[in-house]
């Protein structure tokens, strides 16, 4: 009776979690928007959002740079973030996440080209585009991965992530150098940044982003099940093969997503879920909403540093989270492989 | 069924060479010399044979002829190959040492470290002679190096893909740096580390002709005298010293010389990708041989590799000029992949 | 840059001549890993002419000893020598010309075949310049006929089967010509028929050779039916050592393997053999 009622008061005890998490996301986000080429004080951005003036100099800057550039860190690094918990769930692979296996790149690589060579770069389209190219090249990832000496295990999928990155990022390349003018834009983009999102474009890809979540919260629960094994999945009543195709959707909507927001935004989805996994276990009930919420933070957070760090130089956020991803990536494969 | 070999088993000199490996290596050798004359005549002032000959070894049919071959083609063109041979046979080594067929100079992070070193001074102190590149990249390579050496071979000797992954992950950490480090550079300085980056030889001169041509001759004499202890250490540490290897020496030297053929090379051409991984596969492929034939097959191989590979970039889509990194890279990616797919299992962890 | 490579070339010693009556003795040997002692004060001694077999349950430190002794190992305190030659002092090359290992799990790089394997053993022998002597090929064709291997020269050797394949590794160190061969667990993985088959070549080798040969075995009663002498190990020291019969009796297979079984004797060979009690 003891050790049933354990997980229970376990969840008990986090109920103050999701006022913290909250409390820090508001923080991180009235800061991300309160620093910059001039700092607003905090009371100015409270003020801002809250009893905008017109006309007023700092209220006229938050709304149309500061607050889409936050609002994107946020939809960017949730969206990430559970993309890479729900991989790791599905695949019980600690490496997992949407750019190691290559759907950041797939994503990237579709927009340049469709852009590029079509010249459909209406906001509009670029979610669905992006959605295509990840949803292709993750099929390629576990193809060859399948395929592999000793099947489909983390250590093949990620080295066949690198290839299909390899890759594409060669083309990608090569495409930009065939056609300078028109990828002078997206050149930057390539590099994975927050700057400059326009609102609409945030408002494109809101919705899929949107679809990912509820999806991925609706399958949370079945995705600790699956987390235990196939076997154990089915033996506990989980439809294993319609889950996995959930979750594919899910994945894939989320990656598209910030993909068309941010570009190839590495290992965010890879630092992030395990960070909520040392905090709050192994419940993906938990860990899905908590992703969402630490995602967010933490690109909030690596936003301001690659904002602040070589001040008045910005550079991109991309860089800032390789930095900490590449270490930790390194970590995981000396603990967890 | 026994193979055509050559053997000379009596007095100072002795040895046995399959002939199917000489032959191949003679056929690479002329495919080398008609990758230079074809990389002489291709261009956006083409010349045909007797044109690019008569330049080379007799009087230029003018002085745009004369120009163009021996300022900017040939120079660019010895580097494409010398830098191709380097990569390989750092590959090479790299691989027989770990026992590792996926290990690479650029897959595992020595070439990023090397392009972090170079990068650095391009940007830090734009005015310093080119010849300091390869000692900064031989010095951020070997340090790089070191970290992965630390942190992943310590148990298992480099054998596992875990040792690949570590580099990857180290790799991409190093590229961050050098990305952020070309943000914060003067965008006249960033924009030519930039070019670098992207592995190209287009801006290959005599003076890198020259000091790679010197390092080369530095390194490659000690890899020949290495070949040896090598084909014992491929069979695993213990029989290794059982056949009186002396092995952490050996070991450390095999891999700081490995280090050194990447870093010379990174510093000519920057980061060429999988070079090192495919030319030692391909020499294997096409003749068997005992590992200093190997290496000799795998450095011809890297120079036809990058050699073509820089031609193909220049005719492609002319006038646009294609870096060969970006040649090497999707023509490499296959390989890796294919290498991927017939990895042994037990190998995996 | 201490690659191993003099170019003074030494006379190689003749397969069978040099190898008589030299054995290997180890002396107050302890060795272990990141300075822990797993084999303690190790004394031993083989003889030429004879297969050693050390026997001893998991961890007992029967393969640490023997990698100690192929100076795979440094030893923390103590000295093994063949004849006059200090094992872990002398030059590893000069070594390699009087001792050599089969390690557990060799690899065979990518595509080789056997011959070229078999002519790995060669290496303490051959020089930048001389790499393939008369010599070389007459003791690689001498190896791979004992080790009844010839028939797949040409073949590569990951196409071979794990028995043909360990046949091969054993030529090998057959070709490396040395009076001592030490042998780590050759037989585990493989079938019972061609353990017996690995086994006799082994046997074969030290009488007619006169070489002296140490084999680790797991698999107790192939131990008792070949080997000329058992030496038992437990927690990392040796507890019995000598003619198979004295050693090879229920009451110290108890005692070091905690295994209780009646040891009874083969009626052709006069060799023990020991057959598990089951609790009834």
């Amino acid at each position: 009776m003891n050790a049933a009622a354990l997980p229970e008061a376990r969840a008990g005890a986090r109920v103050g979690w999701p006022v913290v998490l909250l409390a820090v996301l508001a923080l991180a986000f009235l800061a991300h928007i309160s620093v910059g080429a001039k700092t607003v004080p905090l009371f100015t951005v409270v003020e801002a959002l809250v009893d905008p003036v017109d006309g007023e100099f700092d209220h006229i800057i938050i709304w149309s740079l500061r607050l889409p550039r936050a609002v994107a860190a946020v939809m960017v690094g949730a969206g990430l973030a559970v993309a890479g918990a729900l991989m790791q769930g599905v695949t019980r692979n600690p490496l997992a996440e949407p750019g190691l296996l290559g759907l950041l790149y797939g994503a990237s690589f579709a927009v340049v080209v469709t852009v590029g060579f079509f010249g459909l770069a209406a906001p509009s389209w670029i979610p669905l585009i992006a959605a295509v190219g990840a949803l292709a090249a993750a099929a390629l990832v576990w193809l060859i991965a399948a395929h592999a000496g000793g099947g489909s295990t983390p250590i093949t999928l990620i080295l066949s992530g690198a290839a299909v990155t390899a890759l594409l990022a060669a083309l990608v390349t090569l495409v930009n150098l065939l056609d300078e003018q028109t990828f002078e834009e997206l050149r930057v983009w390539l590099t994975g940044t927050l700057a400059g999102r326009g609102v609409e474009t945030l408002l494109w890809a809101a919705p899929w982003m949107l679809a990912g979540l509820v999806v991925a919260l609706g399958a949370a629960r079945q995705v600790t099940a699956l987390s235990m094994g196939d076997e154990t999945a089915v033996g506990l009543g989980v439809d294993v093969a319609r889950l996995r195709l959930l979750i594919l959707f899910a994945v894939v909507a989320l990656t598209a997503g910030a993909v068309a927001i941010a570009g190839p935004m590495g290992f965010v989805g890879l630092v992030v879920p395990h960070m909520a996994r040392m905090i709050f276990g192994h419940d993906y009930r938990l860990i899905v909403p908590t992703s969402a919420f630490c995602g967010a933070i933490f690109l909030l957070v690596a936003d301001i540093v690659a904002r602040m760090a070589l001040a008045p130089i910005e550079i991109s956020t991309g860089i800032v989270t390789a930095l900490v991803g590449g270490p930790v990536f390194v970590w995981l494969v000396r603990t967890r492989l | 069924m026994t193979e055509a070999v050559w053997e000379r088993r009596e007095g100072a000199v002795t040895f046995r060479l399959p002939k199917r490996a000489a032959a191949v290596f003679a056929l690479m050798i002329a495919g080398l010399t008609a990758v230079l004359v074809v990389s002489l005549m291709t261009g956006t002032y083409p010349l045909d044979v007797s044109g690019v000959l008569s330049t080379l070894f007799a009087e230029a049919p003018n002085g745009t002829a004369e120009t163009v071959v021996w300022e900017f083609r040939f120079p660019r063109t010895i580097v494409a190959l010398l830098a191709g041979a380097l990569l390989a046979l750092s590959g090479a080594t790299l691989q027989n040492v770990t026992r590792n067929p996926l290990a690479d100079p650029s897959l595992v992070g020595v070439s990023q470290g090397a392009s972090l070193a170079v990068v650095s001074l391009i940007v830090a102190f734009p005015g310093v002679h080119p010849a300091w590149r390869p000692i900064a990249a031989f010095s951020g390579a070997l340090v790089i190096a070191a970290i992965i050496q630390l942190i992943a071979m310590r148990r298992t000797g480099g054998a596992t893909m875990r040792f690949i992954l570590t580099g990857i992950g180290l790799a991409a950490f190093i590229a961050a740096c050098t990305q952020g480090l070309l943000t914060y550079g003067d965008i006249d300085r960033a924009q030519s580390a930039l070019g670098w980056l992207a592995g190209s030889v287009h801006a290959a001169t005599w003076t890198e002709v020259g000091w790679l041509s010197a390092c080369t001759a530095l390194v490659v004499p000690f890899l020949f005298w290495a070949s040896r202890p090598m084909a014992a250490i491929r069979m695993g540490n213990d029989a290794a010293i059982s056949l009186g290897v002396k092995l952490r020496a050996t070991r450390i030297a095999l891999i700081t010389l490995s280090v050194a053929l990447a870093a010379f090379a990174v510093a000519a051409v920057g980061p060429l990708a999988f070079v090192g991984l495919i030319a030692p596969h391909i020499a294997r492929r096409l003749a068997r041989s005992g590992v200093g034939m190997h290496l000799a097959l795998s450095a011809a191989s890297g120079g036809l590799l990058v050699g073509l590979a820089d031609l193909l970039g220049r005719a492609a889509f002319a006038p646009i000029q294609i870096p060969a990194g970006i040649v090497t890279a999707i023509l490499g990616v296959p390989v890796f992949i294919w290498l991927i797919l017939r990895t042994q299992s037990r190998q995996q962890l | 840059m201490a690659i191993d490579d003099d170019l003074t070339y030494q006379c190689t010693p003749q397969s069978g001549s040099s190898a008589a009556n030299v054995g290997l003795i180890a002396e107050g040997v302890s060795a272990g890993y990141n300075g822990t002692a797993i084999v303690k004060t190790f004394d031993f001694a083989a003889h030429a002419g004879e297969l050693t077999a050390l026997i001893g349950p998991n961890g007992s430190g029967k393969s640490t000893a023997l990698k100690a002794m192929a100076r795979v190992l440094p030893v923390l305190a103590g000295k093994v020598s063949v004849g006059d030659l200090d094992v872990h002092r002398a030059h590893s090359r000069t070594v390699a010309q009087s001792l050599a290992l089969l390690p557990q799990g060799p690899i065979a790089p990518e595509g080789l075949t056997v011959r070229e394997l078999v002519a790995q053993g060669r290496f303490p022998y051959q020089t930048l310049l001389r790499q393939w002597s008369a010599n070389d090929a007459a003791a690689v064709d001498v190896a791979m006929n004992a080790a009844d291997v010839s028939q797949f020269a040409d073949r590569r050797v990951s196409d071979l089967s794990g028995g043909q394949r360990q046949r091969c590794w054993i030529a090998m160190v057959l070709a490396q010509d040395t009076p001592v061969l030490l042998l780590d667990e050759p037989t585990t993985f493989l079938d019972l028929k061609v353990q017996v088959d690995l086994m006799q070549l082994l046997q074969d080798t030290a009488r007619e050779d006169q070489r002296t040969i140490v084999v680790v075995l797991h698999d107790l009663n192939v131990a008792a039916a070949f080997a000329d002498r058992l030496v038992m190990m437990k927690d990392g020291r040796v507890v019995a050592d000598g003619a198979v019969a004295d050693v090879f009796v229920a009451a110290r297979l108890a005692d070091v393997f905690g295994l209780e079984a009646r040891v009874i004797s083969d009626p052709e060979s006069g060799r023990p053999v020991c057959i598990p009690v089951a609790r009834s």
